[in-house]
């Protein structure tokens, strides 16, 4: 399913950039997106802004009836506000999906993380293919094993999984970490996500690794206690880890584990005390430059 | 070894809310940078700041790895607020959609600065007062 934006673009003078912004702002999709002019310097990471040249101000509206009258109120408003400040016309143009969100998949090659082979279906497998593989293809989905979040649940799932267990990937973006835990011999996987690509990129991953009788893909979250569960991985952010405490600490069984990361740093002891406070004790910590990851555990009854 | 910068992208989005979708995707995407990561960073950064605006310049560099620093809201952001109103005017010759006094204009100066090239208040405060006119906001004393 490839979805086409229409693409509204100013190239204003500095002094306009901002107010063109808030109107841009005001009627696209999401926001606005500002190009500045930059003169590289050739030696090493720095850059100069070229404050004579024009900044580009972009916004996108989807291309179906509701996108294009929101585009006229957007013209219409650029009009108004041409009046009292200068700048040159709008353009419009048409964009494929294709044409933006595929571009990083030719930087996206195998890697290894822990026991793990990542491998995006367009590669080849590389031989000898020693390691777990687990073939990626993310789409619009979070999980290709690159991000520091990823890596670390990554690696503390082939410590902590015993072959077995009933696990559940809440979050599960592209799939990763449920077909990881389904080759670590897990008994069972319940993937979960909320976002419908997500949904969409997991199941299509899941079949490609022939994981289908192990991991169950469903659009969705956790309501509160289900399961239970022997192992949890949570990669999501603060926010929704405080929000779903007390749904994931009632679905961990005796002894089961909780892995939870998507959290800087400076919010792991928060998370850490929340989640001992509804009873489970804190086995591990782990850090990847800024982020954090947590272990833990429901006691044995 | 120092790494070559490939493109500058600043981006208005809401607080702790980017997608893959527009204006996200199409700004970071032909850079060669993944979309979902810039997205997980960026919410995970701004959660706290949710309902505002808040630009972050991303730097793409020649290998697609990219570093951002997020900034203060735009002016006319802090505008709306200050006036208390959802949007700017339709017609900003024409039409008065709010007021906010100087107090306010020098207030948002102030915490504009560390953004601006400029050391000097009263030149902020102009810029501030120049979009204030642009949205069809009045200044009152």
């Amino acid at each position: 399913m490839s979805v086409a934006w229409l693409e509204v673009s100013v190239a204003a003078q500095r002094e306009a950039a901002d107010a063109v912004a808030e109107v841009l702002g005001r009627y696209g999709h999401g926001g606005v997106a500002v190009e500045e002019p930059i003169r590289p310097d050739p030696e090493g990471d720095g850059y100069e802004i070229d404050l004579t040249a024009p900044v580009i101000v972009r916004a996108y509206v989807p291309e179906n009836g509701a996108g294009r009258r929101r585009l006229g109120r957007l013209l219409r408003a650029l009009w108004h506000l041409r009046q009292v400040v200068d700048f040159p016309e709008p353009e419009v143009r048409t964009l494929a999906e294709a044409d933006w969100a595929q571009a990083w998949k030719e930087h996206f090659k195998p890697h290894r993380v822990g026991p793990f082979l990542i491998v995006p279906p367009w590669a080849d497998l590389p031989a000898p293919a020693d390691g777990l593989p687990v073939i990626v293809d993310p789409g619009l989905a979070f999980g290709t094993g690159l991000h520091p979040t990823t890596r670390l649940c990554l690696e503390l799932a082939a410590e902590l999984l015993r072959p077995g267990e009933a696990v559940l990937d809440l979050g599960t973006g592209s799939g990763i970490l449920a077909m990881a835990a389904a080759r670590l011999g897990a008994g069972s996987v319940l993937a979960l996500d909320i976002d419908p690509l997500a949904v969409k990129a997991a199941r299509a991953n899941v079949r490609r690794n022939r994981l289908n009788r192990q991991v169950k893909v469903a659009k969705g979250t956790l309501k509160g206690p289900a399961g239970p569960f022997d192992l949890i991985l949570a990669n999501l952010s603060a926010p929704v880890l405080t929000e779903l405490a007390p749904a994931m600490a009632g679905s961990l069984a005796p002894g089961g584990r909780l892995v939870m990361s998507g959290l800087l740093v400076g919010r792991a002891a928060e998370l850490a005390g929340l989640y001992t406070g509804l009873g489970l004790q804190l086995l591990g910590r782990r850090t990847l430059g800024d982020w954090a990851a947590l272990v833990l555990g429901r006691g044995q009854k | 070894m120092a790494k070559k910068v490939r493109a500058v992208v600043k981006l208005q989005i809401p607080a702790g809310k980017a997608t893959p979708a527009p204006p996200v995707g199409t700004a970071l995407g032909p850079h060669g940078v993944n979309i979902m990561a810039f997205c997980k960073e960026y919410n995970e950064r701004t959660a706290a700041q949710a309902g505002m605006i808040i630009p972050v310049v991303v730097t793409i560099y020649e290998d697609r790895s990219f570093t951002f620093v997020t900034k203060t809201p735009p002016v006319s952001d802090l505008l709306k607020k200050a006036a208390g109103i959802e949007k700017g005017a339709t017609s900003p010759g024409h039409q008065k959609v709010g007021r906010v006094t100087r107090q306010q204009i020098r207030e948002i100066a102030q915490m504009k600065l560390p953004d601006l090239n400029t050391r000097d208040l009263e030149a902020a405060m102009r810029m501030v007062e120049g979009s204030a006119r642009s949205m069809g906001i009045e200044i009152v004393d």
